[in-house]
């Protein structure tokens, strides 16, 4: 399988503060390649300076085969971009958008009218060429971004943060065309800051303050950055009883969430049925506790609270033979203010 | 370069002018600024804020109370420039003149008509109120129109043989009737110019800047100067259509000459213009927002074209700093081309210096700001 992007030790500075730092991994073909991270983390320089926008401070890296620091034409000529407030012309009917963008990728004539209709069709603007693109709702402007960002038929496809402030049917109704888009080859490379979205991407790279931190499949991650068993208890009385809990061998953290109670435990000392009795033990009514899988929330703020801890290690990426890394309680994903 | 990277180019920047140009049409403030503000300056210039003074009071302090000191006073009264408030004593004239009731006094000194009679040359004398010098200047050009045409009528007449006796010292061409429209109309082309281009571009790139699209169009294909190209020409079209509307306004409202070569007219406005876009690239550029680059873009385009390009203000009247000031301002040579075009008749032998000035402010300005713009990345 050939590889779509890859970065070689990436570094950005700008005067003392470094943006991008050491930044290393290889994007595949037709992959959906989610890069997360807080505002702020690095996401958006390293996408610019894949694309040529700007300089990289030291380090290498390729687009679609061709070397970003070489070949910036071929890189630009064969990449969609989609930048953070997808920029279109809002004075503009929605076809002259994409008829501009169109000809500004050197398609003419009736091949770009064509492409033009089509690509419409797919966004599910279709009848809508004429209409300003001020008057559209944000959901269809930023499918129209993302249709200005295809008309060239780019082989990769850098979005950054597609989805910010758009609504959640809106933001359900992009992935799916971000997600039909990989399944025809594109390769897409995509930043967001929601979580749940990041769901759908086939790997995960997580920027901490300008270091990647890990890179793995979103599943891969939570096993790595939450080893922990995570527990939901259901009952009466369980207030005090997780309390009491809380000292107890083998519990990480327990932490309230609405009427029920979250729980990490470690998965070689207890399981549900021996929390549950632990819990009746301690006072607890009618207890039900049953088992619930890590959220990538969990993960990132694990990852947050490792990086923002200053430990000098830097990895770059989260190895799993390392051990379980240690979540500061300050961390925990059940943050429901106590009752 | 190979033809068809040449074909490409050109498709990118025509993909830019025609983008540009529907932002312009779908957008009437645009095109009021560019097309209906000229003809509205035009109009208050020419008429309202008109330099042309008719009826000036003058006081007549008559010495001679003669037949012919009386036909001098008509003639000042019929040539419809002045207007004579007192025929009296010379204390009367002076009190009037002192309190401002009239901006001139002439003195016509005892024995005026027989001097006249003796075929002997006779002096007049003319106070002026210098206190303002628009008006002092046009005080002197009109008495001494007056004074030119009655010794002229004097000259015909029986009891005058010899020489005219009242002599015209001030001859004045191209503009006889001191009109100012006529030469203000060169001044104002170069003002709108100046003001519509500048801020047009600055307006139009800054706003690339303010919305990100900057950012989209740089990570695509499209080449700085591409864009740079792209962007202006719609510009530079808009504003040459409303160089010929000013003139043709001139023409139809004010009787504008057009004496020299149409080509040329064209030709100046053009480097002018190129300028002018090169000036407003460049404040985008630096400004990055359009409420800066409209401000800096009115400030440093409105300003020059006013007072230093010779429209209002004669530029051998300032003084030496702000003179050499003036020779690095565009308008100043737009002005002065335009003036002998239309007025004078002149060609290119004449006006080649204004060309090449004006090209080389181009070529720099464009360079500099191309050059601003290709180091600043996104």
């Amino acid at each position: 399988m050939s590889l779509a992007v890859t970065a070689v030790d990436l570094t950005k500075r700008f005067g003392a503060f470094t943006a991008v730092d050491r930044v290393s991994f290889e994007v595949e073909q037709g992959e959906i390649f989610g890069y997360l991270g807080a505002n702020g983390a690095g996401k958006s320089t390293t996408i610019r300076m894949l694309i040529g926008l700007l300089a990289p401070t030291s380090g290498t890296g390729t687009v679609a085969g061709h070397d970003i620091a070489t070949r910036p034409d071929a890189v630009k000529a064969s990449i969609g971009y989609m930048s953070q407030k997808f920029s279109l012309y809002l004075d503009l009917p929605v076809m002259e958008n994409l008829l501009f963008f169109g000809a500004a990728y050197g398609l003419t004539g009736k091949a770009l009218r064509a492409r033009a209709d089509e690509l419409l069709e797919r966004v599910d603007l279709r009848g809508q060429g004429d209409v300003t693109t001020g008057d559209l709702p944000g959901g269809l402007r930023q499918r129209l971004a993302l249709a200005c960002a295809l008309v060239h038929r780019p082989g990769v496809v850098f979005l950054d943060e597609p989805t910010a402030g758009v609504d959640p049917v809106a933001r359900r109704a992009f992935w799916k065309l971000i997600r039909e888009l990989a399944a025809g080859g594109t390769t897409v490379f995509v930043t967001t800051h929601y979580l749940d979205e990041a769901e759908h991407c086939r790997r995960i790279g997580l920027m901490v303050d300008g270091k990647l931190v890990a890179l793995d499949t979103p599943a891969g991650l939570k096993k790595t950055w939450v080893p922990d068993r995570v527990l939901v208890a259901r009952g009466r009385g369980l207030g005090p009883a997780g309390a009491r809990l809380r000292a107890a061998p083998g519990v990480r953290a327990v932490a309230p969430f609405g009427a029920a109670l979250h729980l990490r435990v470690d998965p070689a000392a207890l399981d549900a049925g021996a929390v549950a009795a632990a819990l009746t033990a301690a006072g607890g009514e009618a207890v039900e506790v049953e088992e619930t899988a890590a959220s990538l929330e969990d993960v990132f703020l694990a990852a947050v609270a490792r990086g923002g801890s200053g430990s000098g290690e830097g990895p770059p990426r989260a190895t799993p033979g390392e051990g379980p890394p240690k979540v500061p309680a300050g961390a925990e994903p059940g943050k429901a203010a106590a009752p | 370069m190979t033809h068809t990277r040449l074909t490409r180019s050109l498709v990118r920047i025509g993909a830019m002018a025609s983008k540009e140009t529907i932002h312009i049409l779908r957008d009437p403030r645009t095109l009021a600024l560019a097309l209906a503000m000229p003809v509205l300056m035009l109009f208050l210039f020419g008429y309202g804020v008109s330099v042309d003074l008719d009826r000036l009071p003058i006081a007549f302090a008559d010495q001679d109370q003669s037949e012919a000191s009386r036909a001098l006073a008509r003639a000042f009264e019929g040539s419809h420039e002045f207007h004579v408030v007192s025929h009296r004593a010379p204390a009367e004239a002076e009190a009037l003149f002192r309190d401002g009731s009239a901006v001139a006094a002439l003195v016509v000194p005892r024995g005026y008509q027989e001097d006249l009679l003796k075929g002997r040359r006779t002096p007049v004398q003319l106070l002026v109120d210098g206190a303002d010098p628009v008006v002092a200047n046009q005080v002197l050009t009109k008495a001494d129109g007056v004074v030119r045409a009655e010794s002229q009528r004097l000259a015909g007449a029986a009891f005058a043989r010899l020489e005219p006796p009242l002599q015209a010292r001030v001859w004045t061409r191209y503009n006889p009737a001191a009109r100012s429209a006529l030469f203000m109309v060169p001044g104002l082309s170069a003002f709108l110019l100046a003001i519509t281009a500048v801020m047009l571009t600055a307006l139009a790139i800054a706003g690339e800047w303010e919305r990100g699209s900057m950012e989209q169009l740089f990570a695509s294909p499209v080449g700085r100067l591409e864009i740079v190209l792209g962007k202006l020409l719609p510009y530079l079209v808009l504003g040459l259509v409303e160089l010929q509307l000013v003139l043709a306004f001139g023409a139809v409202a004010f009787d504008l000459p057009v004496r020299g070569p149409g080509w040329l007219i064209l030709a100046l406005g053009l480097v002018f213009l190129i300028g002018m876009l090169g000036q407003g690239l460049f404040i985008s550029v630096v400004a990055k927002n359009q409420l800066v680059a409209t401000q800096a873009g009115a400030l440093s385009a409105m300003l020059p074209s006013i007072i230093l390009s010779g429209m209002l203000f004669p530029i051998e009247n300032m003084p030496l700093p702000l003179q050499l000031l003036s020779r690095l301002i565009p308008a100043r040579y737009l002005v002065h081309g335009l003036r002998g075009v239309l007025l004078k008749g002149n060609g290119i032998d004449v006006l080649w210096p204004d060309l090449l000035a004006m090209t080389l402010f181009a070529v720099a300005i464009v360079t500099l700001a191309t050059r601003r713009f290709e180091r600043k990345l996104a």
